[in-house]
Formats: C-alpha cells, structure tokens, sequence
C-alpha cells in the first residue's frame, strides 16, 4: 500500500433530540502522496463532516464517529491519543477552511496567527518565526508581506485572508491539506487566482489535497479524482475525466448539468429537482430515488451496493448512465 | 482614524452630560411654581406669615428671586466651575466637599466587591465552560438562578444576623467612629476590613455568580466560532487554544458589561450602605432625601451620572484598544 | 386565535420550567386574592401587646413581630398582593411602552429613531435608585409612583430588542405587500408588525416583572412604598430596625426573603421557558449533553452497525418487501 490516506467505512451521526442525524455512513476514501482528489456534494451531504472526522476535529458530544481503518503515512490515526494527533495537525496535515474572515481570529493579527504554526511544530525563536512568517505570506502572493503581518484579519480583503490561510496551511510543508470549500467565498476572478496558487504550492511542495467544495468548475481546475457525495454516502468515484466525460450516476449528471459550459454531452440544462433529504429523514432505498429522473421500484427498496465497475470507477447505481 | 473616533464619542458624552445636567435642575422644579416650596415645605405649626417668611430667605439664599431662566444660567456656570452648589445642612458645606468625603468610603466596598466579581467570576466561569456540562458549569447556573431571585439586601440581613450577631465573626454594624478616627495606621487599616467584611460578602456573592454566568455564556459562544477550529487543526493544544484565542474574544462582553457595572457601583450601594450603617455615599444620599437636602440630592445625582458617563466613556475606549476592528470605525481596505 | 392561544398555554405547561413557574405563580395568586381567607389573623393589627416577638408555634406559625405583636405569617400572605400588583403591571406597562417606542424606532425610522435611542442613551446614565428616591420625595411615597418611574426607566431595553425586530420584519414581503396595497402606517406596525414581535413582549412582560419584583423590595425596604401597605420589603426594613437581627429572630427575616424568592423565581422560569420555546437555540448546549448521558451502547452500535454496506435496505419496511 502506498496510500498516504486510507479511510475506511468513516461513520459519524449526531444524536439529537429530535433524533439521530447520520451525517456520514460508512464513507470508503484514499489518497496517495502528492495527489489532490476532490470529495464533490451539496451542502449538507456529509462532506465537511468528513474532512473534520479524518482530522479528529470533530468534538464529542454532539459528534460520534466510528471507522473500520484510518491509516494515514502509515499511522493508525484511530489509535493515536489526542496528545499525539496534536503533533500531526498542522505538521502532518492541515486545513483550510471556507470563510477566512470567521476563519482567522480576529482580534489576533494576522503575523501572529501564523507565526503560532513555526513556534508549535519547529525549534523557531520569535524572531526567526516572524520572518518564516513573512516569507510564507509572500510564496502565496500578499503584497508588501512585512506590513501585512501586522494586520487583523478584517484588513484584508477576502482573496487576501483566503491566501494568508493557504500559507498557514502549507507553513510547515505537511503531507496532506484539506481545503473545505477554499474558494466559495470569493468572486469568480479572485477565484481563479487563489485556486492557482494553491494549485503551485500543491505542485511545488508535493503535497496531497483534498478539496471539498460543491463546484465542478473548481473540480476540473484542480483533481485528479473525485469522490461524489450524497446523503452521507459516496455515490460515484472515477477519475476527473471520466468522471465530466461519462457521468455513471444520474447525481453525477445533475451536477454536472449545473455547469453548462462543462457538460459538452448534453446540451439540457437539468437542474435536479426538489432539495437534499433532510438528515432525520431519509428516504427508503436509494436515497437519491425521490430526485432521480431514472428511478424504478428497486430504488425505492434498495440501497445499491457501491461497486468497481472497472477502470478506478466505482459507483452505487442500480441503472447506471450509458449502461454497464 | 483614532482620533476622529475618541473625539466623536467624548463630544457625544458631553452632550449626553448637559442634558442630564438640564433635567437636574429642572426635577426639584416639577409641580411647583416657586421652588422655594421644594426646599422647604410649609409645617404644620408655622403661620402663613411665618412660612412667607421663611420661603423668601431660602429665595435670597439659593438665588430663586431672579427668572428661571437666569437661575439656569447660572446653575450652568457653576457647574463650569466645579460648583456643586451648597448643601442645607448645618454650617452650609458646598455639596462638591460632602461628596469627596464620602466617595472613598463607598469605592472601598464597591470597588473591592467588583474585583472580587470580576476576578472569581471570570476564574469561574471560564473553568465551567471548559468543563461544559461538569459539576461546576451547573452550580454556576443554578447559583444564577438563585442569587437573581434573591435580592442581595435580604443575603446582607442573613449574613448580618448570622455571622454579624450569632456568632459575632464580624461587626455586624459599622464602627460609628470609623471614617473620623481613620488614619491610615496598621490598626485603622484593619479596623476598616474588618468593618467591611460583612457588606462586601452579601454582595460579592451575586457578583461572582453574574460575572461566571456572563463568562461562561461568552466563552462557550466564542467556542462554537470557525477560528478556534482552525487553532486546532494548527496542532495547538486545548490549554493554548484557550488562553490564546478563546479567552481574549470572550473578554470582550466582559469588558463592556464591566463598565456598565462601573456605573452602578455608587448608586447602588444605597441600600447595603443602608443595612450596615455605613457612612458612604448612599448614606449621605438617603440622609440628605430625609432632610429635604435639595441641593445635595441633585449634586449627588450630577456626580453619579457623570461618573456613569465617564466609565462608559473609558470603557468604549477600552473595548477599541481590545478589538482591532473597532479602532478604524466605517473605515475599511 | 383562541385555538392559538390555549395552544400556547398548552405549550407553557409542558415546558418543565414554564410548569413550575406557572404552578408557584398560581399559588401566589391564589394568595394574594384570598388573602383574607387564608391568613388566619388581621396583619394590621398592631395592638397584640402580650402576643410581642413570639417564635413560631402551631397558633401562630411564622412567630409574631418583637414591636407590635403583628402576626408574621398573615403578613407574608397579605404581601404577596404588592410584590405581584407591582410586578406586574410594571412588566405590562413596560412592555406597551417598549413594544411603542421600538417599532416608532424601528418603523418610522428618521429622527423618530434618533430621539428615542438618543433618549435610550440617557436613560442608561441617570442612576436610577437616586432619582427614584427623589421622585418619591417630590410626588410622595405610593406604589403608583413606583410603578410609574420602573415604567419610565425600564422600556430602554425591550425597545432596542424590537427595534432591530422591526427593521427586520420591515423588509419583509409582507410588510412591502401592505405598502403597496396603501396601508396607513399606523395599520401597519400595528396589525402586520406588531403580530411578529409579540413573542418578544410576552417573554419580556415575564422577565421584567421578575426583575421588578426584587426592586420594589429594595424600595420597600427603604421606605419608599406606600407607608400603610404591607409588603415583604417593609416587613426586612421593619424586622432589622424591630431587632430581629439582635433577638435572633430568623423566622422574621427568612419569611419575606422566601416570599421574594419564590414570586421572582416563578416569573423567572416562565419567562425563561418562554425564550426556550420561542428560540430553540438557547437551551441546545445543556439538551444535548443531557441526551449524551442518556444514550444507550448498544443503541448507537446499531445505528452504527445498520450503515454498514450490504446489500440489506436501511428502512425495515424496506426488508420485508425484499423478503417477499
């Protein structure tokens, strides 16, 4: 196994009083080194659950979470105390999250929240911290990075504070980042500029992503393969361009036909009707049958099996697009 | 940037003052044409000569035989000069003289009652929303509950009753001889905690509870944010997490609501003063509304509301020192 | 309407702090007008000369005061009525008065907004206890009095809270439907806007009342109610100045303080079931943790288990239709 991140069967529910929310079941995912995969759902559908479980972020109460295998470079992660994730958050592994402004603390500036990485994980003095600092704000493009260092968060812009968290996150080099939604709170064209950045840190460093978002045209930018979620369940996995070119399940295509200038395919625009099952309340069989085009009696029974259909694909679909 | 916000909020407070001032001088005037009338209402055994009497030397006296609108005029002026104005009571003390004597008598409870507050309450608070749902988050809660319905003057008669007179632990009232014997020695400096024991527990007790409560609500708030994740996923331990990121943020409502407390701390010692004979402001105040001491009254009034005004004018400085994103005001990159 | 409202006493009742407030508010209901009937002497009756600072027995339960013989537990019943009266009407009127001055804030906006939170300003300043103090000497001591100066001074709050209500609810497609349709302003606030903050008077009216309540003691307790009336405030202020910290007479002293607590802590639970019932956000943190001590082991394992992948549907109508 040369799998820098293997996850398997990752379940997390919350119990509430209402009932128990399933927020992931049984989720299977791997990453090799210097690879970036892309786990692809609509808000709510367990993916950013999922980013903070493979970190051991997520508190206890009001999370429980429960997985067959958490390997990651070679570490049992379900067996480590917290003692020792502390040493691989942030070294081994980090994260960057969606919204910078609420992201980054902002009575702190923005100097001192980075210099926090160098002092935690390396041997660094005050001093030679501040200057790694420096050097980290200007590999991700903030202009004039010495007076930047003395901001507060609310400074800067939002392409601004979304860099400053891409060079906490690649601070000490770690093996793996996982960047929830990284750019969903920025405009189009600071989009593409943090994505190109990341995208060069990631290259230069060789370092492993995995990129959370629910917009295919980030997807395409940056993976290699992408994970498909709904409902807590990975419904398809192929790779990026299997994945935009043949669409297995009909989830897949909705997506897809959400971003009309991708989908060369098809020239329906579909959007998939009604919205996400409630969390308490999921349906019977396929969860997906009550938005499906293609649904049949067996949907509505069964949940289909997520299987290998060949080609580093798998899928769970009991009529999958273009046939078997 | 600074200084346009630091100036715009003490012209603001300036303003606030003059009008608390306008309302002072015109409240002892509600209802009645001459207010000589207010400071001196007609007895039972005084002939309507004699009252006539009596009503136009208090006229001569405070300066009520010129037009209202002059009295203004000069009321203000006074006020310019640090003026007070001059009490009723024997020998005629400007009112400015009565408040100083008393001020550092009332601070030493109330004072030592909110650093108490402040600095268990805080310890508290953040230990019980560290340990959410322990033991000590919920005697925080049920504490707060029960030191909201209980008012503190009726805990300042129990404490008086039991540790005051049952097991004599404490004066159970103060020392008559207290503030004109003191002298700063070693004996009179002991002479004072002493004396101040009782008042200080009965309401340092509600103080902690509501400064835990208040903490404890903050801290948990903070927690729930998006940055105390990212602290995490750095790798920094819980300790760090919360001396570094959570503690700062939740101070922030305390600090506002310390300053709103500041306020309070004169006017309320009104009653706690009451029990325990204490001879500070709220005593001076109470026996100043029992002698129909006008003049001292609406001093004293002026002065707490520009205390009041002055703690809240320090307090929103402080809050900008504290929180960067207050400092620039409208003004962002 | 009247559906809604049994259904919201209905809803109070369960809340098992709405319950126990309603229950002791009752009973001091009851008290306060049956007075009469329940004490078993005439509180005003100060002429007892040999029945003077008696300790508790089965003829006079509550002991009897050391100065004028009067009978302790009639007067704790008979006190019952200024604490609520006082409470409150208070807490009635400041709710008019605030409910009034926010939605003119918050409706009619413009220099309405900046008299009334400029007067906000202003109110927060003037100590409070001084002023009243004065004003009973300017007006003379009554209840009226009382209640008219915690009416003045206590709106401050409740119209802030409405205020931003109000702008909210402005904005609203309804509100702007109302416009259009040429509603008076008047017809407006009070027939559309008023309606979506009523929750927030009803909380208010409990809250301030309890809040109220523990002022007029202090008043009383100073001297600065109405000098015939018997109420638990007095009675402190008379059992200090009548020796019963020097007599060692508790009973005196612990009567009315548990006559504070109770009334206070009745509304207080009310109104804070209330805020549970209309934000269902404030209690989560407790619930939750409550429902993770409940959780049953073997419950969760099966929750966990029933995720896992095979080929058995999740719903178990689902399994019996496979089976057949």
């Amino acid at each position: 196994m040369n799998e820098l991140l293997n996850v398997r069967n990752l379940k997390v529910i919350f119990p509430t009083e209402r009932g128990i929310v399933r927020a992931v079941e049984g989720v299977d995912l791997h990453v090799k080194p210097g690879e970036c995969i892309a786990i692809v759902g609509e808000s709510g559908c367990g993916k950013s659950v999922t980013s903070l479980a493979m970190m051991k972020l997520l508190s206890s109460p009001p999370a429980l979470m429960q997985a067959d295998e958490m390997t990651f470079d070679g570490k049992n992660l379900l067996q480590l105390s917290e003692k020792q994730m502390l040493d691989i958050r942030g070294k081994d592994m980090s994260m960057i999250f969606q919204d910078a402004l609420t992201a980054l603390n902002p009575v702190m500036t923005i100097g001192r929240q980075l210099d926090e990485m160098f002092m935690r994980h390396t041997n660094m003095t005050r001093k030679e911290a501040m200057s790694a600092s420096i050097n980290a704000l200007h590999l991700v493009g903030v202009p004039g990075p010495e007076r930047r260092y003395f901001d507060y968060p609310h400074q800067l812009s939002g392409g601004m504070r979304q860099r400053v968290l891409i060079a906490m996150a690649f601070a000490i080099k770690p093996k793996l980042i996982i960047a929830d939604e990284p750019t969903t709170a920025l405009d189009v064209t600071i989009q593409a500029q943090v994505l190109d950045v990341l995208r060069k840190l990631q290259k230069e460093n060789g370092t492993a992503l995995i990129l959370i978002t629910h917009d295919l045209s980030v997807v395409a930018h940056m993976a290699d393969r992408v994970y498909v979620m709904y409902c807590g369940k990975i419904v398809e996995h192929a790779p990026l361009r299997d994945l935009f070119t043949h669409p297995k399940h009909p989830y897949t295509q909705g997506l897809l036909s959400s971003v009309p200038h991708l989908s060369d395919e098809s020239n329906r625009f579909v959007q998939i009707p009604d919205n996400v099952p409630s969390p308490l309340k999921k349906p019977s069989g396929c969860y997906f049958h009550t938005r499906c085009a293609y649904c049949t009696q067996e949907c509505k029974e069964r949940m289909p099996r997520l299987t290998d259909i060949g080609g580093d694909r798998m899928l769970r679909c009991h009529h999958p697009l273009g046939g078997e | 940037m600074g200084k346009g916000y630091v100036f715009k909020r003490i012209l603001y407070t300036l303003f606030i003052f003059f009008i608390v001032i306008t309302l002072n001088f015109f409240i002892p005037r509600i209802g009645v044409e001459d207010p000589a009338e207010r400071y001196y209402p007609a007895q039972g055994n005084m002939t309507d000569v004699e009252y006539e009497i009596i009503k136009q030397l208090t006229r001569e006296q405070y300066g009520f035989d010129v037009s209202t609108f002059q009295q203004y005029l000069r009321y203000l002026k006074q006020l310019l000069h640090g003026d007070l104005g001059t009490s009723m009571q024997a020998g005629s003390p400007k009112v400015i003289d009565l408040i100083a004597e008393r001020v550092p008598w009332t601070l030493v409870l109330s004072v030592s009652t909110m650093l108490i507050g402040v600095v268990f309450g805080i310890l508290i608070g953040a230990y019980a929303a560290w340990k959410r749902g322990g033991w000590l988050d919920n005697a925080v809660l049920s504490a707060s509950t029960i030191t909201t319905a209980l008012p503190g003057f009726f805990l300042a008669l129990l404490f008086s009753l039991y540790m005051g007179f049952e097991w004599e632990w404490f004066p159970a009232y103060t020392d008559p001889n207290l503030v004109s014997s003191f002298d700063w020695s070693l004996d009179a400096i002991l002479n004072v905690m002493q004396n101040a024991a009782l008042p200080i527990i009965a309401t340092a007790i509600g103080s902690i509870v509501g400064y835990a409560q208040n903490t404890r609500n903050s801290v948990i708030s903070v927690s729930d944010e998006d940055f105390i994740i990212t602290a995490r996923a750095k790798g920094l331990s819980n300790e760090t997490v919360l001396y570094k990121h959570v503690l700062r943020n939740a101070m922030l409502p305390i600090v506002t609501s310390l300053g709103m407390s500041v306020s309070g701390l004169i006017g309320g010692s009104v009653v706690i003063e009451q029990i325990f004979n204490w001879n500070g402001m709220g005593t001076l105040f109470l026996n100043a509304n029992n002698t129909n001491d006008y003049p001292l009254m609406m001093g004293i009034m002026i002065f707490l509301s520009g205390f009041a005004l002055l703690a809240n004018l320090v307090t929103d400085l402080c809050y900008s020192l504290l929180d960067p994103r207050v400092k620039l005001g409208g003004a962002r990159r | 309407m009247k559906k809604n409202s049994n259904n919201f006493f209905l809803r109070l009742w369960r809340h098992p702090k709405g319950r126990t407030g309603i229950i002791i508010a009752m009973l001091l209901v009851f008290c306060a007008v049956f007075s009469a009937y329940i004490a078993p002497y005439d509180p005003y009756d100060v002429t007892q000369r040999a029945e003077k600072g008696l300790a508790p027995s089965l003829s006079h339960p509550l002991g009897t005061t050391i100065t004028t013989g009067q009978d302790i537990f009639s007067m704790l019943i008979y006190g019952t009525r200024v604490s609520l009266i006082v409470g409150l009407v208070t807490g009635i009127c400041t709710a008019f008065l605030g409910a009034l001055m926010g939605l003119l804030a918050g409706y009619v906006g413009g220099i309405v907004d900046t008299l009334i939170m400029r007067t906000v300003d202003i109110m927060l300043v003037i100590p409070t206890l001084p002023l009243t103090i004065v004003l009973t000497n300017i007006f003379g001591k009554s209840y009226f009095m009382i209640i008219f100066i915690f009416t003045i001074f206590g709106w401050t709050g409740l119209a802030r809270v409405i205020r931003s209500q109000v702008l909210v609810l402005k904005n609203s497609n309804y509100v702007k439907a109302a416009e259009l349709a040429g509603a008076s302003r008047w017809h407006i606030m009070f027939r559309h806007i008023l309606p979506g903050v009523t929750h927030l008077l009803i909380m208010s009216t409990a809250l301030t009342s309890a809040g109220i309540m523990v002022a007029e003691a202090g008043l009383s307790f100073l001297g600065l109610g109405d000098p015939t009336a018997i109420s638990w405030g007095k009675m402190l202020a008379d059992a200090q100045s009548g020796g019963a910290l020097l007599f060692g007479h508790w009973w005196w002293i612990v009567a009315p303080g548990i006559g504070i607590f109770l009334s206070v802590f009745s509304f207080m639970r009310i109104g804070l079931a209330l805020e549970e019932m209309f934000n269902p956000r404030m209690k989560q943190g407790a619930g939750v943790r409550k429902l993770f001590k409940s959780l049953n082991n073997t419950y969760i394992q099966s929750v966990f288990d029933e995720m896992n992948e095979d080929d058995t549907p999740v719903a178990s109508s689902g399994k019996e239709a496979v089976q057949a």
